[in-house]
């Protein structure tokens, strides 16, 4: 069963391997090029948003069209790029640093990449099949049940697929951690990426289920006949509010962490010096964590809860500034005196400090309840959120882009198209956002299609146009290095920066699909440097060459998800033209073919999972002489 | 499809497990019996009214949260060794839900229609 990568394969057969694969490395791939692609999808919608709002009483997108767009972007970039693009990395790297050979169930992770990669399909198929949802991304309900047709059915079976994948993710990265870590690898001993994997997995354990049911109330609501949002039938529309933000304010956490914790090895890497404060960037994460869950309501100060709740969410919101001001610190700390080296990530990571605390201090400006009241659906909400999520976590990605690519793919990025990427996505962004906080304070309403001429908002407008064209020129220049570094593929050896710390830099590349011949002996935080600085420069080995457990592919992953795709589009049908059905949809023509496709994708979905129950499933042992003809391979190469 | 690589045990693991069981065995019994007994007792109190409503009420609710105890920690192995995560999170989810909870109450109206 067990293949060796260098084998030459047919492009079926590779394909083949990527549909059944259950390889964190390869499942990192997937992640990095459905991320990738949707990232790409969302920014063209963002172009396409600029492009509308850069001249006044533009009508280049038309209104309803231009509700879509921005619902779409929002929607698109946080749940089908964003965080499958840190999926991406978490696979690559956290097995290896903490010197597991697999997660703790590599059946599951296949089948979250590709729940999210069905889900997200099903959300984009929206465009083709009459009209993307328009309700915005939080898709507040009294707009998203009005909403016609059946864009808001996209939505809401769309992510209820791909977040039961990631849902799936965050348990198998949870788990992973805390039971799979190498001898020695302690909790205070954890690189910093897999400790704010871990935080983050854990939020999306706790935030995860109250969007499910959010979204479950949305989908009965729509497309069943229930009232829990219906306000004439007594149902109450604070309710989606408060559970999409019980979800969405640890979603900004399960981002910016990980993000964290590609900087913070960045950092370490690039000045040469130990991360300043471990032990409180640790404690710091933890506290953010936490605290990510005593604040949602801070989305909703106008909403009117009453001076109290307001007093006590504000209080809670300005208090997660602590640990991330600790944060901040300890970075500029551990480059403080180090022997700074300014490689494509570094740059990254140093245009990230500035860029992020500028987001945070306006964030402690928003938690003020009654400042907040002017701040309120203006631009500069837009201008905050932007400075935080694109430079903090789209910062991390492309940084993590660069830093963790000899990992994936072996070879390296070119770092100087990486360079001018950086430049022109960096000065983009500012041009993009800054101007926005303005606009937000002048007056200038978010979610508006267009503005009069003669408001003061023409000039600041175009700048930000001029701006997002910048940040395009970087994708393109970026992709453009991509292509070059695939086609020429120069491999690179073992530790290829040079300076790695952690045990994921101590492996050869390409990393065997098995990891690690022997699970390494850790002696200490940053395992790989104290064996440079200490040792001989190599891991010591915890346990003897011997034969070892590995899980076989499966085809099931795919074929699950597929059901419940299938099942989607039974749903949603579903409610047409019935009588009790809601306005939005009532009017359609019924489709009696709704019911039984639905079932037949349940079934599909309930068949498979029966199959994996019932069909034992074993995994088969690598063996020891496989292992030491790969380890001789290896030291033949090195010579 | 290969087979799971397993060492038989010896004589002396085998002997262990088995005293661990029936030690287990034996605490799971009696701390069924005692549940057993607890739910008597409340419903005696509730049935037969011996004494005021207002102290049945927290008798029962305190004999009830004795028994959660039990499920949690002999029944559901909270008390074994390697369980500290699952206690943190269930902890952690115990509070969050609590504080979910208060809020739908006071601020969403729910509580309206109980006052």
């Amino acid at each position: 069963m067990a293949q060796t990568s260098a084998r030459k394969q047919g492009v079926g057969s590779v394909i083949w391997e990527y549909l059944t694969t259950v390889d964190h490395k390869k499942i990192a791939i997937l992640y990095l090029i459905a991320g990738g692609f949707f990232f790409v999808l969302g920014g063209i919608e963002a172009m396409l948003i600029r492009i509308q709002l850069a001249v006044p009483n533009n009508d280049f997108l038309s209104a309803g069209l231009f509700n879509e767009m921005i619902t779409m972007h929002g929607t698109t970039m946080i749940f089908l790029a964003a965080m499958p693009l840190l999926f991406a990395f978490m696979n690559a790297t956290v097995p290896l640093q903490i010197g597991a050979r697999d997660l703790a169930f590599p059946f599951l992770n296949s089948l979250g990449v590709w729940l999210f990669i069905f889900g997200g399909i099903f959300l984009n198929l929206s465009w083709f099949m009459g009209g993307a949802p328009d309700a915005g991304w939080t898709s507040y309900a009294s707009l998203s049940i009005a909403s016609p047709g059946h864009g808001i059915d996209f939505y809401a079976l769309g992510l209820q697929i791909s977040g039961a994948g990631t849902l799936i993710t965050g348990i198998n990265f949870a788990t992973t951690i805390i039971t799979m870590r190498a001898p020695g690898m302690t909790y205070m001993r954890m690189p910093l990426m897999t400790w704010t994997t871990l935080v983050a997995s854990v939020l999306i354990v706790f935030a995860f289920p109250p969007l499910t049911i959010g979204i479950f109330l949305l989908i009965f609501d729509r497309m069943f006949g229930s009232n829990f949002f219906i306000v004439e039938a007594g149902g109450n529309t604070i309710i989606w509010e408060h559970l999409f933000w019980i979800f969405g304010h640890p979603e900004v956490y399960i981002l910016i962490l990980p993000a964290f914790g590609i900087f913070s090895e960045i950092f370490a890497t690039f000045a040469r010096k130990r991360l300043f404060g471990y032990s409180a960037m640790v404690f710091a994460t933890v506290l953010i964590g936490f605290f990510g869950f005593m604040v949602w309501a801070h989305h909703m100060f106008t909403v009117g809860l009453g001076p109290t709740a307001n007093a006590i969410f504000a209080v809670a919101t300005m208090a997660i500034a602590v640990p991330t001001g600790i944060k901040i610190f300890n970075w500029i700390a551990t480059i403080w005196g180090g022997s700074i080296e300014f490689t494509t990530p570094m740059l990254y990571a140093l245009a990230f400090i500035p860029s992020f605390t500028m987001g945070g201090v306006t964030g402690i400006m928003q938690a003020a309840a009654p400042a907040d009241y002017q701040y309120h659906d203006s631009y500069f909400i837009v201008a905050h959120f932007h400075y935080v999520i694109v430079g903090g976590v789209v910062f991390a990605l492309l940084a993590g882009l660069h830093y963790y690519w000899p990992i994936m793919f072996n070879t390296m990025l070119n770092e100087t198209l990486g360079k001018i990427t950086f430049w022109f996505f960096f000065i983009g962004f500012h041009m993009t956002f800054l101007i926005q906080h303005f606009l937000g304070l002048w007056g200038m309403p978010r979610r508006v299609f267009t503005y009069l001429d003669g408001q003061g908002y023409n000039a600041a407008n175009m700048i930000s146009t001029i701006g997002a064209f910048l940040m395009a020129i970087a994708v393109i220049v970026l992709v453009v290095n991509i292509i070059i570094t695939l086609v020429k593929n120069e491999r690179v050896g073992m530790d290829p920066w040079g300076d790695g710390r952690t045990l994921e830099w101590s492996i050869p590349l390409p990393v065997p699909y098995y990891n690690f011949a022997q699970i390494p002996l850790v002696r200490g935080l940053d395992a790989y440097w104290v064996e440079k600085k200490e040792g001989n420069g190599k891991m010591m080995p915890s346990e003897s060459l011997g034969d070892f457990h590995m899980p076989n592919n499966s085809i099931l992953p795919v074929v699950m998800s597929l059901g419940l795709f299938i099942a989607a589009f039974g749903a949603m049908y579903f409610p047409d033209g019935k009588e009790w059905a809601i306005d939005a949809v009532s009017g359609l023509d019924t489709k009696p073919w709704a019911l039984p496709v639905l079932m037949i994708g349940l079934a599909i979905t309930f068949v498979s999972m029966g199959i994996r129950s019932w069909k034992d499933d074993l995994g088969y042992y690598v063996t020891k002489e496989e292992v030491e003809r790969d380890l001789e391979e290896l030291e033949r190469g090195g010579k | 499809m290969a087979e799971l690589n397993q060492e038989p045990m010896t004589k002396a693991q085998l002997e262990y497990l088995r005293r661990q069981r029936t030690r287990e065995m034996r605490q799971q019994l009696v701390s069924f019996g005692l549940m057993i007994f607890l739910t008597f007792i409340a419903f005696g109190l509730a049935g037969m009214e011996i004494i005021p409503a207002q102290f049945t009420i927290p008798i029962v609710l305190g004999f009830a949260f004795i028994q959660v105890i039990l499920q949690f920690y002999y029944f559901m192995h909270m008390k074994d060794n390697g369980h500290q995560f699952a206690k943190l999170f269930m902890l952690t989810g115990f509070y969050f839900a609590l504080a979910f909870c208060v809020t739908f109450v006071y601020i969403v109206w729910i509580g309206a229609p109980v006052n």
